[in-house]
């Protein structure tokens, strides 16, 4: 039906009564919202009769509550600027999608371009946003998603910890990364398409790994070169992040060197956003990132040679999906021995001097790394475990920064996500309790600490960021 | 008749001139010959040309008679001399070929074939004849080779073309014969193979006799009478047809088959992925599983230093509320003591001073009772400064400000009053209530 209309009126009010007649104590028919369409068929009475094909019901509308359009190609430019203008007003939305579902009507196949899609993208990503806020007061919001499902944007609902959160499905921007467009909004779509709350959480591993894929090739069709530092940065945010959580997928179905790679590259990415130039909103983001990085970064660490006499860390592969470490000497009976079904990071095993302890990296979750420290106590060989935080296994990594040089004390760095926040504590631990002796948010606010960490973990950390 | 009339008067007319000529030309031929062999210089002329002669004919020969010829690979040939009648065998390269002595046979070792070009078609000019008494065309392919080794022997009798002169009379009776004895159809479409090999059989041994080695019959087209061709055609489209059905049953069935064990694979593919995704899923949730229980230690402690804190924070806060207390119960020991002390002081000071008022009093009486007019002094002394008083001894009335006391005049202490009145200027105070009442 509505592909025949020429003349259309758009409401730009919230709300607007469509009246049975042309007086304003006439029967209400219905309550329409900014950005529906309405065919005009006359006007009475300072009265445009209109017909909502919607609703299947004509009716009367005040002149001033809707805009008259002609549906061709001398209308172009006047949806053109008023779209360009609703882009960037808030509570805006729905109006904004009615006029580019206008100007898709209106405008000839040429001239329908990337910019078009990336003005209904934005529009669609804020709306989806609006509707996601904690504590709305919003009232028009419910019926503002209405008019939106209404010109085929696709709003997807999604429960996280307890809330549903509004997504956008991203169709806009597909076409605008299949388009070119200029690389802001080639930046803009790819951000939107990847954002991490977006993803359901209630994906399995395999879906997870193949979301986290097509992610990492979005954000690949992006160049930085031509975007503003603080602009790249948060792409440069972005691929630490996927490129980190495909780092510990790919180890876990054992492809090795997929994972070296995909880790390498989110360490590149993390540093390669400038600091001095991050906007304010991104820093959680960043340091988000950070700690995802972390929690992954051993998959590119070389395994280290062993030096010196002392008892051995190998690791061995038993059920599917199962890796069993044996702490051994020279003896047949182990030392120690557990097996796991997070993944062990050869790379990170360290063993004091005196062959006293032995520590080694487990990633237990996408984005959570404990460290399992093997020591000695008298005659016994015994295993702990350190966690990032003493909370649900979520955000969070805990790495080795070093011993003291008679192997009592353990130097270490964690950093977790608590109630939505980041917090870094660089640790001093008692070897045999790990029960912490001295403890600081800085490593330069700790001299014990700023004296013993080793310089391998001073290069490689991201901790120190 | 007018041309041959024309013919016979030219003949006439030219005959004359005819005669002439020839009798100039043999006188001319008869001179020539005479100075050839007379003459000195025509003698050396007739031994030139002679010479010349006999060089042209020897060029001749050797080119049309080769004294060297080639034998090219898979080829063998036979010399014979004409001297003696013997014969030799000689193969691949030079040999030498005296012309006029030697005569060389060459025959090819490679694979020949021969068709009979004759019975091809039904209305051909040689067709076969079928057991049904119909004629047919049948194209047979005979492929054969000479026998190397037996070349030397036969080759005194081997004709120039084996083919038409060896193969195809051998050949040609066995096939009616066979063909004879089996139905068109049996040819066209049922017992061909078996027919093939009966041929073959047959034909190889009668080929061996004359030194030819068959390689294979084949039976190609068969060329049927057309009234017969659309009846079998038909019968046979009847039979292909239903072959055909059976066959087309068959790769249904083969394609049902076929889509089963694709939906099977699949079947198998999607289970395999599934439970590796299964397996992937429990495995995860291990790993979480496995991570809860590392921090519930980190918890309790967590829980434990919480409740420590609370009690030793309890601990504190009724030690600090006892001392509270005991401080208040000191405040308020201290207070009543305080008070105590105050009341103590207080009923002391009253006691004190109510034993100086009451001396004061004894004083004042034993004063007032020596100056009567004390009081009234006193009192005009407590009357305003605007108020002139003069002590004058009291009247019957007694007292100054009696009135103003609502006494009656006739006053006790009035009586006892010592001479003298105190006179005031002041208006003696009416004796009308006022406006206030009485107090």
């Amino acid at each position: 039906m509505l592909a025949t209309l020429l003349t259309i009126a758009i409401v730009v009010q919230d709300p607007v009564s469509l009246r049975a007649a042309p007086q304003d104590a006439a029967t209400r028919q219905a309550t329409l919202w900014q950005g529906e369409w309405l065919e005009v068929r006359g006007e009475r009475q300072g009265y445009l009769q209109v017909y909502d094909h919607r609703r299947e019901r004509p009716g009367y509308v005040r002149e001033h509550q809707v805009r008259v359009y002609r549906l061709e190609e001398q209308s172009v430019p006047q949806l053109r600027a008023v779209l360009e203008f609703l882009k960037d007003t808030p509570g805006s939305e729905a109006l904004g999608i009615g006029y580019a579902a206008a100007l898709l009507r209106a405008a000839p196949a040429h001239e329908v371009g990337p910019e078009l899609f990336d003005a209904l993208g934005t529009l669609a990503e804020r709306l989806a946003r609006r509707a996601s806020v904690r504590k709305s007061t919003d009232e028009a919001l419910a019926a503002h998603l209405e008019v939106a499902g209404m010109y085929g944007v696709k709003l997807v609902s999604l429960e996280q910890e307890g809330r549903t959160r509004i997504c956008y499905d991203g169709e806009a921007f597909r076409r605008v990364l299949a388009l070119g467009g200029s690389p802001q909004a080639r930046l803009r779509a790819a951000l939107a398409l990847t954002r991490p709350e977006c993803v359901d959480p209630e994906l399995g591993p395999v879906q997870r790994q193949a979301i986290d894929v097509w992610r990492g090739e979005v954000l690949e069709q992006v160049d930085t070169a031509q975007l503003p530092a603080w602009m790249a940065n948060r792409l440069h945010v972005r691929r630490a992040e996927v490129f980190a959580a495909l780092a510990y997928h790919r180890a876990r179905r054992g492809e090795v060197d997929a994972s070296v790679q995909a880790s390498e590259r989110a360490v590149e990415s993390l540093a390669r956003v400038l600091k001095s130039e991050l906007a304010e909103e991104d820093r959680s983001a960043y340091a988000v990132a950070a700690v995802r990085v972390g929690a992954s970064r051993w998959a590119s660490e070389r395994v280290p040679e062993k030096a010196g006499a002392g008892p051995v860390l190998e690791l061995s592969q038993a059920r599917p999906g199962e890796t069993c470490l044996r702490l051994g000497d020279d003896t047949e009976s182990p030392l120690a021995e557990r097996c796991t079904y997070g993944v062990v990071w050869p790379g990170s095993i360290r063993r004091t001097s005196d062959g006293s302890a032995v520590t080694v990296a487990v990633q237990m979750l996408e984005g959570w790394t404990e460290l399992w420290v093997f020591h000695q106590e008298g005659p016994e060989w015994r295993l702990d475990t350190l966690t990032p935080a003493a909370t649900e296994p979520g955000l969070g990594y805990v790495e080795l920064a070093g011993f003291s040089p008679d192997g009592s004390r353990l130097l270490v760095a964690r950093e977790a996500q608590v109630e939505g926040k980041v917090k870094t504590s660089f640790q001093v631990l008692k070897r045999e309790t790990l029960v912490p002796l001295a403890s600081a948010e800085r490593p330069q606010d700790s001299g014990t600490f700023q004296r013993w960490s080793s310089a391998e973990w001073r290069a490689r950390t991201v901790s120190m960021r | 008749m007018n041309v041959q009339e024309k013919l016979k008067e030219v003949l006439g007319v030219g005959g004359a001139a005819v005669q002439a000529a020839v009798v100039s030309l043999v006188a001319a031929a008869v001179a020539s010959v005479r100075w050839l062999l007379l003459t000195r210089q025509g003698r050396w002329l007739t031994v030139g040309m002679g010479v010349t002669s006999a060089v042209v004919v020897l060029g001749t020969t050797l080119v049309s008679h080769p004294p060297v010829q080639v034998i090219e690979p898979a080829q063998v040939g036979i010399r014979v001399n004409l001297l003696t009648g013997g014969s030799s065998e000689v193969r691949e390269g030079w040999v030498l070929r005296v012309p006029h002595v030697h005569r060389l046979y060459l025959y090819s070792l490679k694979d020949q074939v021969y068709r009979t070009e004759r019975s091809l078609r039904a209305d051909g000019p040689a067709p076969f004849q079928a057991a049904e008494g119909l004629s047919i065309g049948i194209e047979v392919t005979l492929r054969y080779s000479l026998d190397p080794a037996r070349i030397p022997e036969l080759a005194q009798r081997l004709p120039a073309d084996v083919g038409r002169e060896i193969v195809e009379p051998s050949v040609d009776g066995v096939l009616r014969r066979h063909f004879a004895q089996h139905t068109v159809r049996e040819i066209f479409a049922t017992h061909r193979a078996q027919i093939q090999k009966d041929i073959a059989a047959e034909i190889t041994p009668l080929l061996r006799e004359d030194g030819v080695v068959l390689r294979s019959v084949t039976l190609g087209n068969v060329d049927l009478p057309q009234q017969y061709r659309a009846g079998v055609e038909a019968l046979l489209a009847e039979e292909l047809s239903a072959e055909k059905m059976r066959y087309t049953l068959e790769l249904k069935s083969k394609q049902v088959k076929e889509s089963e064990l694709s939906a099977e694979a699949e079947k198998v593919r999607r289970e395999k992925n599934a439970e590796a995704a299964g397996s992937e899923e429990i495995i995860a949730a291990k790993a979480k599983a496995e991570a809860m229980r590392h921090v519930l230690p980190f918890k309790e402690k967590e829980i434990e230093q919480r409740r420590l804190e609370a009690e030793a924070s309890k601990v504190s806060r009724l030690t600090q509320a006892s001392a509270e207390a005991d401080a208040r119960r000191i405040e308020a020991q201290g207070e009543a003591d305080a008070r105590r002390k105050l009341a103590e002081s207080d009923a002391y000071r009253v006691e004190v001073t109510g034993k100086a008022a009451s001396e004061q009093l004894a004083r004042d009486a034993e004063l007032i009772s020596r100056n009567p007019l004390l009081i009234q002094k006193t009192l005009a002394d407590k009357l305003s400064d605007k108020i002139q008083v003069i002590i004058a001894p009291p009247q019957a009335g007694g007292f100054i400000a009696g009135g103003l006391l609502g006494q009656p005049q006739d006053a006790q202490y009035a009586k006892r009053a010592p001479p003298g009145a105190a006179y005031s200027q002041a208006s003696e105070p009416s004796r009308e209530p006022s406006e206030y009442g009485e107090e």
